[in-house]
């Protein structure tokens, strides 16, 4: 099956490169639709990562507060946290003393603190405010979260807002769905793309071929620089959309003030982004060009 | 050897191109098939190559049956037959040394090797001087001289070529002919499909006689 191949890499890449030299045209419409094709992937995808991103945010909005019974303050913060931190779901937790809840209440009644003053025992409890992990962000989950938490031995009351979580919960599954959706257009898009250029490559070079199984080529040897040059249109796709992206990400930037370019999350390194899109380019090039090619060969 | 058994070739339902045909070629003879254009010569020959299957009847190369070898073993039976296509066949795209060396590379042949094998197998033909012109841009005549030394640089163990000097002159014709006879008295089977009354009157030793698709002797 391989009998020539090995000998004769050499000859095989060259004789890609002369396909697409006797074809320029083709091959930097190829290139140029694999290109802008790979661009709005990627830039869907940071799009995707930033709104994820603020998904965060809204994340960090929804949190609960756990109310600590007043027999266990001597429990001390450190083992309170603890025991918030051992609940399934739970990210963080925040221990505020009846001390530091006073003290917040003073300052938001800035100015106004004398209707304080003719109070002098704490009447606020001490608390603990709970951040859930992302993944138990879903009304069901969080639900469960909530019962841990008000099954521990010194809470009180738990509290939270279960309006922003429906909202937040549906946010996620939006966009989730939306990334799937429109990524799998786009891949199915590229592959479509290039699969029909090499096609019409094939086509074009249907006697030659021809002549290749006649004379005894193997699958292999003749499919090789079909392959090749797919991977090379793929590797040139890559460049086209690094080159786009790098356009694009300039314009977005220059029209942002800078105090407010965090607006914009990079999802990676430019090096990882770009590496990215010439090995999303090159694999897609190959796949398209295999599939093209055993179609036409059977 | 080469054997066929009551094969018949329909490329439709209504006219067959070979009708019951049995013959047996030796291993290590020159054969040569007659017949008048459209009697079936090269549906033979193809046929033989593997690259027509027929309608009907079994073939037997070296002692294996067409019917029962994978096609992978169809590719590798090719790589040790020569084949002189009557419409040459080359790569229009390529060079004259190119489509020589076709046959070698896929072959596996090392690049030194393949050299040496092509340059004197065109020196052979005198078709050396046009070495890295496309073949597109040649003559009938050199064209098919490139096709016979691309059937013939791989030392075939069976040449079947088909109408061989069909686009030669006179002088050609014979000089390839000798170089046929010359490859057959070092173990090559050749088979030459032809109607050039001279060339058999002066090489035959056995013809095959084909008239509309049926063996006459
Ligand atoms: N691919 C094909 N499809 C249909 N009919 C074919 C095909 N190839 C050959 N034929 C028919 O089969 C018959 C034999 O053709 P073949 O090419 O074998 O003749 P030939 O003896 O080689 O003739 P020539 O001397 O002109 O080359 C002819 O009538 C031809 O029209
Ligand atoms: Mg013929």
């Amino acid at each position: 099956m391989l009998t020539g191949v090995r000998t004769n890499l050499s000859y095989l890449i060259f004789d890609a490169l002369r396909t697409i030299r006797e074809n320029p045209a083709s091959a930097i419409f190829t290139a140029v639709t694999l290109g802008f094709s790979l661009a709005i992937l990627a830039f869907f995808f940071i799009i995707f990562v930033n709104l994820n991103m603020a998904a965060s945010g809204l994340a960090d909005r929804v949190h609960m507060v756990v109310y600590v019974k007043d027999g266990f303050a001597s429990y001390g913060p450190d083992k309170i946290k603890k025991d918030a931190l051992g609940v399934l779901g739970v990210r963080s937790a925040e221990y505020v003393s009846k001390e530091a809840a006073l003290k917040e209440l003073k300052d938001s009644l800035k100015g106004r603190e004398s209707v304080l003053d003719a109070v002098d025992i704490n009447p606020l409890p001490a608390s603990v405010e709970i951040k859930v992990l992302d993944a138990y962000m879903e009304p069901m989950l969080f639900g469960a979260v909530v019962d841990g938490v008000r099954r521990l031995q010194w809470a009180e009351e738990v509290q939270y807002s279960g309006k922003w979580l429906k909202k937040f919960s549906a946010f996620l599954k939006f966009t989730e769905v939306l990334a799937a959706v429109i990524g799998v257009f786009l891949t199915a898009a590229v592959v479509f793309v290039v699969t029909n250029t090499i096609r019409l490559t094939i086509y074009a070079k249907k006697d030659e071929i021809e002549v290749m199984r006649l004379v005894g080529a193997g699958r292999a040897f003749i499919m090789l620089p079909f392959v090749i040059e797919g991977v090379l249109h793929g590797l040139a796709g890559g460049v086209v959309s690094i080159g786009m992206l790098s356009v694009g990400m300039y314009a977005v930037s220059a029209n942002v003030p800078a105090q407010m370019s965090f607006v914009i999350a990079m999802p990676a390194t430019v090096p990882v982004i770009s590496a990215a899109l010439l090995s999303a380019g090159l694999i897609m090039g190959g796949i398209s060009s295999v599939i093209s090619l055993i179609r036409f060969l059977k | 050897m080469i054997q066929l058994f009551h094969v018949t070739k329909s490329y439709d339902k209504s006219f067959a191109a070979l009708k019951d045909v049995s013959l047996k070629i030796a291993k290590g003879e020159i054969t040569f098939i007659t017949g008048p254009s459209g009697a079936g010569k090269s549906t033979l020959l193809k046929i033989i190559f593997g690259s027509e299957s027929p309608t009907e009847g079994q073939i037997i190369i070296e002692g294996r049956n067409y019917f029962r070898i994978p096609p992978r073993e169809i590719t590798n039976l090719r790589r040790r037959i020569g084949f002189v296509f009557q419409e040459f066949k080359l790569l229009p795209n390529k060079t004259v040394y190119e489509n020589v060396a076709l046959s070698l590379k896929i072959m596996g042949v090392g690049a030194r090797e393949e050299r040496e094998r092509v340059l004197k197998m065109l020196t052979y033909l005198k078709i050396i001087h046009r070495a890295n012109f496309k073949t597109i841009s040649l003559s009938g005549g050199e064209q098919q001289r490139v096709a016979i030394a691309r059937a013939l640089v791989k030392d075939p163990a069976i040449i079947l070529a088909d109408e061989p000097t069909g686009n030669l002159d006179p002088e050609m014709s014979i000089e390839t002919m000798e170089l046929f006879k010359e490859v057959n008295s070092r173990g090559t089977t050749v088979v030459v499909a032809t109607h050039d009354k001279g060339l058999i009157d002066r090489y035959a030793r056995r013809a095959i006689h084909l008239e509309a698709g049926r063996v006459v002797c």
